[in-house]
């Protein structure tokens, strides 16, 4: 007879509840990492995200739920090589299980990296880093803004550099944190903050000093990247760093390795735009000296040859020229005079330069005077030439037009005299 | 809000200086008269004032913003030129804003 043993049995639910506590109790099972990549992946509108795990030979599902995803700082893509952190589940009502995931990073690119990447895609499809946005810098800033730690070894560097390259400048340090979570926000109220026209800045040095690339995240975070290309006045990126650009450097004016060299972008060297002020002048004053010497010479030779043809009749013309000429240079002098002596009053310190283009002015117009002063035919009498008039004033230029008897003047140059020809011959 | 009626805008130092180079150039090249080389030359001496009025209207002075009740107010400080460090920083890690 055969006896039938009932084989020993566990139901579904017995068996799926106790592959369920395997897995779940399992400390191998629970808190691992798992590498592969992303496949149909849903982001649902309940915030969870679902995805299949893949690599060559296998797959399982997973899902990321929305309490533990809604930190996550990049967007899961299909195809894209992934770490998740994460505990097997089972569902005993299909027999299935899937991952739990906890945390997904990118694998291969840091998460940072990944980060910046999208964010850096994103900002340009939005036209943030649009060169055409760009602006100049002042070329003489009045006042400059910095935002950076209070208390780092960037805001010091900024700060020497431009005092020594620019001794009275004026600095507004809106002073921020540069580093932990709470850096971005203050970087880009600092920024705000100094963009208000009651600061009166018209340039912003934003940065701090080098540091690991994760101490350089704020500057890679949309708040400041979008606080520099908002910033009103002009803005300087400083961000010390060896390789990678942040991308507040593009979304900036312009930007600088390191905060010393933004201070040098920001700042002119004041002593080389006082040198090239008094290169400008010194040519200004050969040009005007060679000028006036050539004019010079020029009157003189043509007066010179008049003066003898025909003294007398241009007597009247020269000495209106003259004294015209001299009232106007008079007048000229005075007013030159008068504006620099106000000059003087109210500049207290009148630079040097100031002085010497003063002493080189009057002794352009010493010159100037000089040089007319040749052209006057009372000059040319006063070397021994006399002008002799007869009946009418008339000038007598001819021996043929007197004889014996003729009462005449004669014009010296310092006078008048009277006089009777004794005399009269042609010669031969 | 009242509005302050803005007189016409003085030249900026770049413009002036780019206008004196332009005066230099311009009484070099002998085309001018006495008389407007003259004026070009007395204009040539103004705009060097002029810039020499703007290197020296900024006030060496730096401030350092924080929070002074509900507003911001600009603090002066006094900053060690050698080393570009601020004298009195006890409390600047306070002064954020």
């Amino acid at each position: 007879m055969e006896i039938e043993v009932k084989p020993q049995f566990m139901t579904v639910t017995e068996l799926n509840r106790l592959v369920r506590e395997e897995i779940e109790n399992n400390p191998y099972l629970t808190n691992i990492w798992v590498k592969g990549e992303i496949f149909n992946l849903t982001y649902h509108s309940s915030g969870h995200i679902y995805f299949t795990l893949k690599d060559e030979g296998a797959a399982v599902s997973a899902v990321f739920f929305r309490n533990y995803n809604k930190n996550m700082k990049f967007r899961l893509e299909e195809g894209m090589s992934v770490l998740v952190l994460g505990g097997l589940t089972v569902f005993e009502k299909r027999g299935s299980y899937q991952l739990n995931a906890m945390s997904v990073r990118p694998e291969g690119a840091g998460e940072l990296q990944k980060r910046i990447e999208q964010l850096r895609k994103k900002l340009m499809d939005e036209g943030i880093f649009d060169p055409a946005h760009k602006r100049p810098l002042p070329f003489l800033p009045k006042r400059l803004g910095v935002v950076t730690s209070p208390t780092g070894a960037a805001l010091h560097d900024i700060i020497k550099v431009a005092l020594r390259r620019f001794p009275n400048i004026e600095i507004v340090v809106a002073p921020a944190k540069v580093q932990g979570d709470d850096a971005p926000g203050s970087i880009a109220r600092a920024i705000r903050e100094l963009g208000r026209p009651q600061w009166g800045v018209d340039v912003i040095i934003a940065g701090r000093g080098g540091g690991s690339f994760e101490d350089l995240m704020p500057f890679n975070e949309e708040v400041v990247v979008r606080a520099c290309y908002n910033s009103t006045v002009p803005i300087i990126s400083a961000v010390g760093h060896q390789v990678d650009h942040p991308l507040c450097d593009d979304a900036s004016d312009a930007f600088a390795p390191t905060p010393s060299a933004a201070a040098e972008l920001a700042v002119p060297v004041r002593t080389d735009l006082e040198d090239e002020i008094k290169y400008l002048v010194n040519r200004m004053n050969m040009a005007l000296s060679s000028g006036v010497e050539k004019l010079a010479a020029r009157l003189a030779g043509t007066a010179s040859r008049k003066v003898f043809r025909d003294p007398y009749e241009i007597i009247n013309m020269r000495e209106m020229l003259l004294s015209d000429t001299e009232s106007r240079m008079a007048m000229h002098m005075q007013g030159v005079i008068t504006s620099r002596k106000e000059r003087l009053l109210h500049i207290p310190d009148i630079t040097m330069l100031e002085k010497r283009i003063l002493m080189e002015k009057r002794h352009l117009f010493s010159m100037q005077l000089q040089a007319i002063e040749k052209l006057s035919p009372m000059n040319i009498m006063a070397r021994g030439y006399a002008v002799v008039t007869g009946a009418g004033k008339k000038i007598i230029k001819s021996v043929e037009k007197i004889k014996a008897g003729d009462k005449v003047e004669i014009r010296f140059y310092d006078g008048l005299a009277s006089a009777e020809i004794t005399s009269a011959a042609k010669e031969k | 809000m009242e509005k302050v009626k803005k007189s016409a805008p003085k030249p900026a130092f770049e413009e002036a200086l780019a206008e004196l180079e332009e005066i230099a150039s311009r009484l070099e090249s002998g085309e001018l008269g006495l008389d407007d080389s003259i004026k070009q030359f007395e204009k040539g001496i103004q705009l060097a004032a002029f810039c020499h009025k703007k290197l020296e209207e900024a006030e060496r002075k730096i401030e350092i913003l924080q929070k002074g009740g509900s507003d911001v107010v600009a603090r002066q400080v006094a900053v060690k030129s050698d080393t570009g460090e601020i004298e009195d920083d006890e409390d600047m890690q306070g002064s954020l804003i």
